[in-house]
Order: structure tokens, then C-alpha cells, then sequence
């Protein structure tokens, strides 16, 4: 059962960004401090390779550890001086964790040991050759970390520091006055989130082939993995898979460039420029109708959203010809999302003229906003 | 020492135009609890906007002003609006106003294409002039922004301690619920706050186009300004994204003469790592008020 | 909906999703084969066609292309902070691959051009390019726009055996792939060729400067021509400058992003140096410039090196006798080949209608210009699509391009010398000004300390 390389490539990307929303996720959208930071974490991951692995002649393999550690030792460093403090929530630590980045950036920049300003070029690092051939490797070492992250996740959301997460969550006032011990739940919490960003950051960084201080450090990752969360739901650790693929594959697959001539060619509509027209409508869209992220309504409508899936293949398949699998693997997407846009209300209306009512007890538990 | 005056004077005036651009966004979190990326688009289009008028129609670049503001007061009430209407969770209007800052980056590249759109010296004077007093250059755009940025400043002190729609605000930002409870109509205050900020946004669009060339990928190099304005001054302080505007121009400024320029951010993120440290509520803000 | 069936969903779904990847990772071990590189034997046409890499159309060839197209695949910066001269590659492969298939296009065949966005960023231009290869199939690919990219697309050329002309990478030095053909006429050692070619000019008007100050921009590129290899004892600019007997009074660096130019104004200023030398990108000059001239100072003269062309003219009066490189210049003796005239009007028209407020067919057009013609000489000289081939080919025999012929080096990266040329503004437009036979009559090097 052999797929093509250019699939390994495909499933390597999605892999990373599962990594990079779900370890962002397991931290800010069970305990509610919202982290601006990614970039600093994912950031000191490439560089980590970069410095070892590049510079220094590391094999990769003994790089990416490493990064994860140094990761975290940022993470757990700034969350040993922010967590004490109770005027940094909020607003506030999101700033913070935003500032680091900007911080991290401008010390690597300045750092010539680290980068300088030249970049680094990554094309000479050893890669575990028993991997296999290199889009086999990339997907197998992004396989192994997503599956790690993810893991990590779902074992943090249903274990008592899950629990205790979401009860600061909640409220962190009346947490602390239940003896939940905040303090070290949210350094273990940052500090394994942390750790992933940077082991994904330290294998990406070979993806990425050459690293450079404006590319690693911008704004891109932070608001993606955070785009990606809100948009699936952040109280479960599924949400940010279902965001990261709804996202990435349309982003994927909408980047094509070519010219639209409408109206006998008096206007031409450039199709790179409405590509990320497209991509902001259907954001704006999608996020204004589904509250609390596509997952708790994905996990109630599932069945309606499969079956919208398989006609919105199937269709793409009969009508759209010459469409590549992925392209119709957007498509069904797309029409699952379709089905999951209509608000609760709606559905139970038209639901209970046929029938009983939902029971209650199926209400997801109201994502707090910040 | 004329070296250090000179940099320092250069520091202090772009703080202004630091603190028009970031305005919006510090006002839209702090008081709205909305994060709105939106305004950075504001910025570039009216920049753009100016450069239409300046460069094709002969406008006086500080004239385009006229044209611009109006327009984006308009657009930021609309969407505050349409943000009230949805009822808008904080996290969500990080991502809608993403969603429209792409879309607005795509109209713009479309129009203008993604070449540099540099108004002509032909065209704009004020590019290389200045304001001289005794030996310190002035320089022209930066100084106007500087201004404009005390004028707003004063303009909104005033309203937020003398009128009943600064109260309003300030009490909004204090406790929401509480605000409403005393009858203080939420959509009304959100519009027309919003409505001031895209209106410095605006204008701060008009002194970059004056003093810059634009690109549509312009907007996402200034997120690495205006979030550390943002941090420095505090969300929703208008004085306080002056101050801070101006602490980081003259830090950079200082740095980049002292070390190079290449030290400028580091010393910049520094001192913000010490702010949020020792006083993260922002460096200017008095603790309870906006 | 029982709570129990509700929480065993997602791990439905991940077992399920886990199966499929899993699957793909084992069986992917046994299709590690590279599309495109089995010969083509359809369009093998026998002898190839030389006069196709030559500047003038052919119009003798002009059998209607058949069969199906050539897909040439590429990324270009469409978004992002490197869009703005990327606009410029987009308009001049158009052009090309244009006038490509007006001619009787490649081997025979239509090509056809797609060119996906990677928004300035190289890790999107790495996977777009995987992209093209393995599931595209494309049969060729071209480079995209800017150091960067060009630098992380060049490893997945490798890793798949495309030939990979790239028209704009600066890091000369990391481009040790055999099949990289690089059109930039800068040579391998740009840190010290363009310096050496700039003093001579200066020296060439009898009025050189007896200081410089350098002001650099943070970008790997620029800070290689002025500082040499990172870690390594060559030297740059700055060096070369000190060797050659001129007095450094400057030495700075600045980030990518400055917005507050006052500062370095002031200190160009204390400096008070005869030349100043600027590692510009984009339009770092016009603010430069702007920012000196509300200090009512001017320097006497400067270069830049490798600024937007079109912002600097209208920089003012300041920006007069401001200097850079240029590979060819839409002016005459380049134009003296009617050829290539008629390309650079080509090139003009269509920036137009593109919308680009600068449509001088110059450097960054002319090099993309003749990246596309490095790419279509190795096709046709092979006679086919074959990668391989084409590599040997490109390596093996002098190539006509808009540079004139060129013999790419292994030894030196395949970088074959420096035809580079000196320009500044004159009477408000960029004319070649050094060495002599790039000039038009009558022009030459205007210099002196006294400004």
C-alpha cells in the first residue's frame, strides 16, 4: 500500500502543525492564560538545530531532545518568575509571553555564536539516515512527535491536571481556594507545552532548510497555532486538529496562481489575491458562527458531518474531474463545516418538530473567554 | 553631544507616530476587550489612500488627511457595529480581524500591486524637511505626528475626566457589568471609541505614507511596534501609548547610536521584559484608570 | 447519544486517521522514485536548437507548438516583505515564457508556467517545491525570488535532481549543488568583486574619496559583500576599503525593519565621510536620504547596493549621482542588440499593464531573463526533459544569455565572473556608468569629495 511521496510531504506538514496547536493548546486553552509566545519556543527549537546540528555538527537526532529541553527550560524559567505574580493574567500575560519572543528574536539576532543576522543554512546537517529517504523520515519523525504532543494533551485533559487546569480556567480565585495547587500545575502544564514546541521546531527546522531570524521569529506561527485552536475548540484536544486541518489543507490547496478573466477580459481577478480573500471570509465566517470551535459541534453532529463529508467527496469526484485527492478531501471539509454551522438552536428547533428533544446533559461546557 | 541631541530629538518625535499607530489597537483591548488587527490595515490603507491623492491627484500630503479620516472612521464604526451585533468573544475578534487583515493585505496588493509606492519628492516636500531650532533638525512628517499624537492625547484626557462619555469609558474598562447595570450604553461608547481610534490609525497612515514608501506586506512588520507601545503604556491608555512610544523611539535611538543601530531592538525588548516584570500594568498607567 | 459512544468518538477518529498515516509511512519506502527524470522521448528532436537561447525571435522555427504542454513549475514571494520586487519576476517569466510559445515553444511544446506563493517565507517555498515535484510532476522547475527561499528550495532541487536555474540568490557560498545554475552576473565573490569594481570607478575619476562610512543592512546578503563569509577570514567592503588605502569613519549595522532612520542619519552626519556606502535593500536609500536631507546634509556621494531602482529616482535632489550595480540597463550599448531592445519594450509594456509604478527592463528583470534562458538552453540542448542531461549540458557548453555568453564553473559554484557594472542617477535616471564599455557616449563617472 505505497502513497506517493508527494503525500508523505503533505502528511509531514499537517503533522507539525498538529504538533505546534496542540502543544500550544494543552497550555493556554485548558488553563485560559493565553500565550502569545509560541514563536519564542518553536524559535529556540530551530535554532537549537541550527546552532547543534548545523554549526556544531550534531547528528539531527541528538539535536531535537535537546531542543525540547532548552524549550522548556525557557518555559518553566518564565513561568517560575510570571505565575507567582497575580497581576500577570490576562491581557497581561499574553503581552509578556509576546514580549519574550520579541526578546528571544532580538538575542539571536544580535548573537553571531547564534545567528547574526546571516541565517543559517541547514543543508549539511547528518539526518538519520535509518529513517529512510528523506520525506519518509520528516514523516515519520513528525508522526512520532504529533503523536507524542497529542497524547500529552489528551492524557493532560482527562488526569487531575487537566482538571485542575480548567478549574483556573474557570476561575482561579476559587481554584486556589479549593487547594488546587495553581502554582505547579502551571508550570507542569507550560513546561510540557513548551517542550513540544520546541522538539516540533527542532525537526522543522530541517524542513525549513534555511533559517533566518525574521522568518523563525514572526508573527505566522503564534497566530496560526492560535487561529488554529480557536477556530477547532480549545477545551479538548481534539480542537486543535480539526482546526489545523481545516486550515492547513485549505491554505494548501487555495495556492495556486493564475488569472481569472471575467467580463471578456475588461476584468481580471488575479486568483494569488482572492486566495487569501477566500481564506479570511471563510474564517471570519466559520468563527462567528461556531462559539466555542467546531469540535464540541463536530462531536454532537458527527454522523451529519460524515455523511456531508462523503457527498461533498463523492460530488467533487462525479462533477469536478481531474481533482486531486486532497483537493477533495477539502471539499467534503468543507461541506462537514457547512453542516456544523447552524447554531444549536436552530438545529433543536427543527429537530424537535420530529421528534423529542436533547436532553441537556449534551450542552459542551462554555469556553471562558480571557 | 549634538550626535546624542540629535538622535534623541529623532527618538522622541517617532514615539509620536509609535503611539498613533498603536493607539487603536491599545484602546480596542483595553476598553473593548476586542483585538482588533483590523487597525493595522487601517493604517496601510489610508497610507495608501494618501499616496493615491498625493501622487496621482497633486494633493498636499497633509491634505489627503481630509479625505482619509472621514472614511475610516466610518469603516471602524461599522465593523465596531457588526462586532456588537455578533456579540464578540475576545479570543474570536483576534481571529475575525485576522481573517480581515489578509483580506484587506490581498484588496491592497490587487490595487497597487506589491511593488514600493513611494510618494514623489515632486510631490512631497515634507519627506526631507524639517524644523530647525538652534542646530536640532525637526524632521518634518515625525514632528506632525508627534503633535498630533499630544493633541489626541490632551483631547482624550479631556474627555475621559471632564465628559460623561469619558466616564463611560472609563467605567466600561473597569467592570463591564457593573457599567451596564448603571446604564451606560456599551454600543454607543464602543462606537464611538472606535470610531476615534481608526481615526488616529488613519492619520498615522497619512504621516507613514509622508515619510515611508508602502507595501502591502508592510502592515505585519509594525506588529513588532505597536505590541511593545501596547505593553509599555498599558491597554486602553491613550497617554500611556504616548509615553511609551516615545520611551521606545529614544531608547532605539540612544542604543543605535551608542552600540549601533543593530542593538536597537535588543535594548528596546529589554526594557519591556523589565516593565512587565516590575510594573506590568505598564509603565504610565495609574492603576485603576484608562 | 450516550456519553460513553461521545467520548470514544475522537479516538475513532484518531485510530482511524493514525491507520492511514501509518500505512503511508510503511508503504512509502518503495516509491522513492523522482518524477521526471525518465527521458521524454516524444519531443526528442535530434539536434539542439541553439538560436532559440539567443535574444532575437525566431521567426524562421515558428512551427505551431503540439502535444502536450511542458509544465515548468516555481514559487515567487506574490505576498510578503520580498513581493515587492518578486511583482518584477512575475512580469518578466510571463514575458518569456510568452514570447517562448509565440516561437514555437520548447522541444516542440507549449509551456506552460505555474507559479504557486511563498510568501516570502523558505520553509513554504521548501514544501511548494516538493509539492511540484512529486505531485505536480512538473517536468522542470525555476527559481524562486530572494535569498531565502531560493536558498531552501535549492536543497529539495537536490534532493530530487532538478536542474535549478536561480536568477537572485547572494549567498553564493552555500550553493554547492552541481545542477544550481545561478544568472546573477556577480561572479562567486561578490564581498570582493563588487567593492574592488565600485573603487575603481571612484578611482576612475581622478577625485576619489578619502573616507567611507558603511551603513549595512542586516540581511545575509548584504552583510556578505561587506563583511566576507560568516566565521571565515575573507573579507568584505569594509576591508577591501581599508587595504586599498580609504579611511573607514563608519562601521554600522541595521535591522531589516528600521523605521527611525534619524539616528543613523546623525551619525552619517558625525561621520561626516566623503562616501558613504550603504548595503541597502528595497528603499532603505530614499529613507536614508530623507532622513539626511531634514539634517540639511548630504554626503558627497554614495552606493547603494541593491535598492529598489524606481523609489531612489524619486528621491529628490539628494538621490542625484547615487550609485549601485546593475547587470544591463535598458539604455544603450545594451540595446545596441535589437533583440534585446525589443525585449526590454516588451518588458516595459507589460509592467504596465501589471500595475508596477517601475517598468525599466534592468537588473532584477534581466536576470530573471536569463535564468529562464539558462533553463530552456539545458532542455533543448539535451533534447529533452531529461534532468540529468540537461545538467550536463548547461555544464559542458557556453550559454547565450542577456549577459552575453556565460560558462558556468563547478570550481567556483558555477558562478561564472563578474559582468557586473556600475549605475547612477544622472539627470534623474540610472545609467551605466563604469566600466566604459557599458557606458553610452559620452558617460561617464561622476565623483568628486567636494560633492
Amino acid at each position: 500500500m505505497g502513497f506517493p511521496i508527494f503525500y508523505l510531504l503533505f502528511g509531514y506538514s499537517l503533522l507539525f502543525w498538529f504538533a505546534q496547536a496542540s502543544s500550544w493548546n494543552m497550555f493556554t486553552g485548558y488553563s485560559g492564560y493565553f500565550s502569545f509566545g509560541q514563536g519564542a519556543f518553536f524559535g529556540v527549537g530551530v535554532y537549537t538545530t541550527g546552532v547543534l546540528a548545523a554549526k556544531r555538527g550534531w547528528p539531527l537526532i541528538a539535536a531535537v531532545p535537546v531542543a525540547g529541553i532548552l524549550s522548556a527550560l525557557l518555559g518553566l524559567g518564565l513561568g517560575f518568575v510570571v505565575f507567582r505574580l497575580r497581576k500577570l493574567q490576562g491581557e497581561i500575560f499574553a503581552l509578556v509571553t509576546l514580549a519574550v519572543a520579541f526578546v528571544v528574536a532580538a538575542i539571536a539576532r544580535v548573537s553571531s555564536k547564534i545567528d547574526g543576522g546571516s541565517g543559517i543554512a541547514l543543508n549539511e546537517v547528518k539526518l538519520p539516515d535509518f529513517l529512510g529517504s528523506f520525506p519518509s523520515m520528516m514523516f515519520r519523525l513528525g508522526l512520532i512527535i504529533a503523536v507524542l504532543t497529542v497524547f500529552a494533551a489528551a492524557t493532560i485533559q482527562h488526569s487531575r491536571l487537566g482538571w485542575g487546569l480548567f478549574s483556573i480556567n474557570d476561575d482561579e480565585a476559587v481554584a486556589e481556594g479549593l487547594g488546587v495547587p495553581t502554582f505547579r500545575h502551571k508550570m507542569m502544564a507550560f513546561g510540557i507545552s513548551t517542550f513540544f514546541a520546541g522538539l516540533s521546531g527542532a525537526v522543522h527546522a530541517v524542513q525549513i532548510s534555511y533559517i533566518t531570524i525574521e522568518d523563525v521569529f514572526s508573527i505566522r506561527i503564534p497566530l496560526f497555532v492560535i487561529v488554529m485552536s480557536v477556530l477547532g475548540g480549545m477545551r479538548h484536544w481534539m480542537g486543535p486538529l480539526v482546526g489545523a486541518t481545516i486550515i492547513h489543507t485549505l491554505t494548501d490547496r487555495l495556492n495556486r496562481a493564475g488569472d481569472l478573466d471575467l467580463f471578456g477580459g475588461n476584468l481580471t481577478l488575479s486568483l494569488s489575491h482572492l486566495n487569501d480573500v477566500i481564506i479570511g471570509l471563510l474564517l471570519i465566517v466559520m468563527v462567528l458562527a461556531v462559539k466555542d470551535g467546531l469540535w464540541p459541534r463536530l462531536a454532537r453532529r458527527r454522523w451529519a458531518a460524515l455523511a456531508a463529508f462523503v457527498l461533498g467527496v463523492v460530488a467533487a469526484r462525479i462533477w469536478i474531474p481531474d481533482m486531486s485527492p486532497i483537493a477533495k478531501f477539502v471539499v467534503g471539509e468543507l461541506a462537514a463545516v457547512l453542516v456544523l454551522l447552524p447554531p444549536p438552536a436552530l438545529v433543536s428547533r427543527w429537530s424537535s418538530r420530529s421528534g423529542p428533544p436533547n436532553t441537556p446533559a449534551d450542552q459542551p461546557p462554555e469556553a471562558a473567554s480571557v | 553631544m549634538t550626535l546624542y541631541g540629535q538622535a534623541i530629538i529623532s527618538g522622541v518625535l517617532i514615539g509620536g507616530l509609535y503611539a498613533m499607530m498603536s493607539l487603536g489597537v491599545s484602546l480596542s483591548w483595553g476598553v473593548l476587550k476586542i483585538i482588533n488587527l483590523a487597525y493595522f490595515s487601517f493604517i496601510l490603507l489610508a497610507g495608501y489612500g494618501s499616496y493615491e491623492l498625493a501622487a496621482t491627484q497633486g494633493w498636499d500630503p497633509f491634505v489627503t488627511v481630509v479625505a482619509v479620516v472621514p472614511v475610516a472612521v466610518v469603516a471602524g464604526a461599522l465593523l465596531q457595529l457588526f462586532f456588537e451585533k455578533v456579540n464578540i468573544g475576545e479570543f474570536e475578534s483576534l481571529l475575525v480581524t485576522f481573517g480581515l487583515f489578509i483580506m484587506f493585505e490581498s484588496v491592497a496588493s490587487s490595487v497597487w500591486s506589491a511593488d514600493f509606492r513611494r510618494i514623489p519628492s515632486t510631490a512631497n516636500p515634507y519627506a526631507s524637511s524639517s524644523l530647525k531650532i538652534g542646530g536640532f533638525a525637526f524632521a518634518t512628517p515625525q514632528l506632525s505626528a508627534f503633535i498630533t499624537a499630544i493633541v489626541v492625547g490632551l483631547l482624550v484626557k479631556f474627555l475621559l475626566d471632564r465628559t460623561y462619555f469619558g466616564k463611560a469609558v472609563r467605567a466600561l474598562a473597569q467592570d463591564r457589568e457593573m457599567a451596564r447595570a448603571f446604564g451606560v450604553d456599551h454600543r454607543r461608547v464602543a462606537v464611538l471609541l472606535a470610531g476615534l481610534a481608526s481615526a488616529t490609525a488613519a492619520i498615522a497612515g497619512v504621516f507613514i505614507a509622508m515619510s515611508q514608501a508602502l507595501f502591502p506586506g508592510l502592515a505585519v512588520e509594525w506588529f513588532g511596534i505597536v505590541f511593545p507601545v501596547v505593553i509599555l503604556g498599558g491597554l486602553g491608555s491613550t497617554l500611556g501609548a504616548l509615553g511609551a512610544g516615545v520611551t521606545i523611539g529614544v531608547v532605539a535611538a540612544v542604543a543605535s547610536v551608542t552600540w549601533g543601530p543593530s542593538y536597537a531592538p535588543l535594548a528596546t525588548f529589554v526594557i519591556l521584559i523589565a516593565t512587565l516584570l516590575f510594573r506590568p500594568e505598564g509603565l504610565f498607567t495609574r492603576k485603576a484608570s484608562v | 447519544m450516550t456519553r460513553s459512544s461521545r467520548s470514544q468518538f475522537p479516538k475513532g477518529l484518531i485510530l482511524l486517521v493514525a491507520f492511514a498515516m501509518i500505512a503511508a509511512a510503511c508503504g512509502s519506502s518503495t516509491t522513492d522514485t523522482t518524477a521526471g527524470a525518465t527521458p521524454d522521448t516524444t519531443a526528442a528532436a535530434g539536434t539542439p536548437d541553439t538560436t532559440a537561447a539567443s535574444s532575437t525571435p525566431d521567426t524562421t522555427a515558428a512551427a505551431a507548438p503540439s502535444g502536450d504542454p511542458i509544465v515548468i513549475g516555481s514559487t515567487l514571494a506574490l505576498t510578503g516583505f520580498l513581493a515587492p520586487t518578486a511583482a518584477i519576476h512575475k512580469v518578466a517569466g510571463d514575458l518569456f515564457v510568452k514570447q517562448l510559445n509565440d516561437n514555437g515553444g520548447l522541444l516542440g511544446r507549449q509551456v506552460e508556467w505555474v507559479v504557486l506563493d511563498d510568501e516570502s517565507v523558505p520553509d513554504t517555498a521548501a514544501s511548494l517545491y516538493e509539492r511540484l515535484i512529486t505531485e505536480d510532476g512538473v517536468d522542470a522547475i525555476i527559481g524562486p525570488y530572494g535569498t531565502g527561499t531560493i536558498t531552501a528550495a535549492m536543497q529539495v532541487a537536490e534532493r530530487y535532481g532538478y536542474v535549478m536555474p536561480q536568477h537572485t540568490g547572494s549567498l553564493t557560498y552555500t550553493y554547492g549543488y552541481d545542477c544550481q545554475f545561478p544568472s546573477w552576473p556577480a561572479g562567486r565573490n561578490p564581498n570582493v568583486t563588487n567593492s574592488e569594481l565600485l573603487y575603481d570607478a571612484l578611482e576612475s575619476t581622478g577625485t576619489p574619496p578619502a573616507s567611507i562610512a558603511f551603513v549595512i543592512n542586516q540581511f545575509p546578503g548584504t552583510m556578505y559583500v561587506a563583511y566576507g563569509q560568516p566565521d571565515t577570514d575573507e573579507g568584505g567592503a569594509v576591508s577591501i576599503a581599508e587595504d586599498r588605502g580609504y579611511n573607514v569613519v563608519l562601521d554600522i549595522n541595521y535591522p531589516s525593519n528600521t523605521t527611525d532612520w534619524g539616528p543613523i542619519a546623525a551619525q552619517v552626519r558625525d561621520a561626516d565621510p566623503d562616501f558613504l556606502f550603504l548595503g541597502a535593500l528595497g528603499v532603505d536609500g530614499p529613507n536614508l536620504i530623507a532622513a539626511m536631507d531634514a539634517l540639511d546634509y548630504q554626503v558627497p556621494g554614495m552606493f547603494l547596493q541593491w535598492p529598489a531602482p524606481g523609489p531612489m529616482l524619486g528621491a529628490g535632489d539628494s538621490a542625484d549621482g547615487a550609485m549601485s550595480v546593475t547587470a544591463f540597463e535598458p539604455h544603450p550599448p545594451f540595446t545596441d542588440d535589437p533583440g534585446y531592445a525589443a525585449i526590454a519594450q516588451a518588458f516595459s509594456d507589460a509592467a504596465t499593464a501589471a500595475g508596477l509604478p517601475y517598468t525599466a527592463f534592468e537588473t532584477q528583470a534581466s536576470a530573471s531573463w536569463a535564468a529562464w534562458q539558462i533553463l530552456v538552453a539545458g532542455i533543448e540542448g539535451a533534447g529533452s526533459l531529461d534532468q540529468a542531461a540537461a545538467c550536463d549540458y548547461l555544464l559542458n557548453n557556453t550559454i547565450d544569455t542577456v549577459f552575453g555568453p556565460v560558462d558556468f564553473d563547478p570550481e567556483q559554484n558555477n558562478y561564472y565572473g563578474d559582468l557586473s557594472y556600475i549605475k547612477q542617477i544622472q539627470d534623474g535616471d540610472w545609467v551605466v556608468v563604469w566600466p566604459a564599455n557599458g557606458a553610452p557616449d559620452g558617460v561617464s563617472v561622476q565623483y568628486s569629495p567636494e560633492g
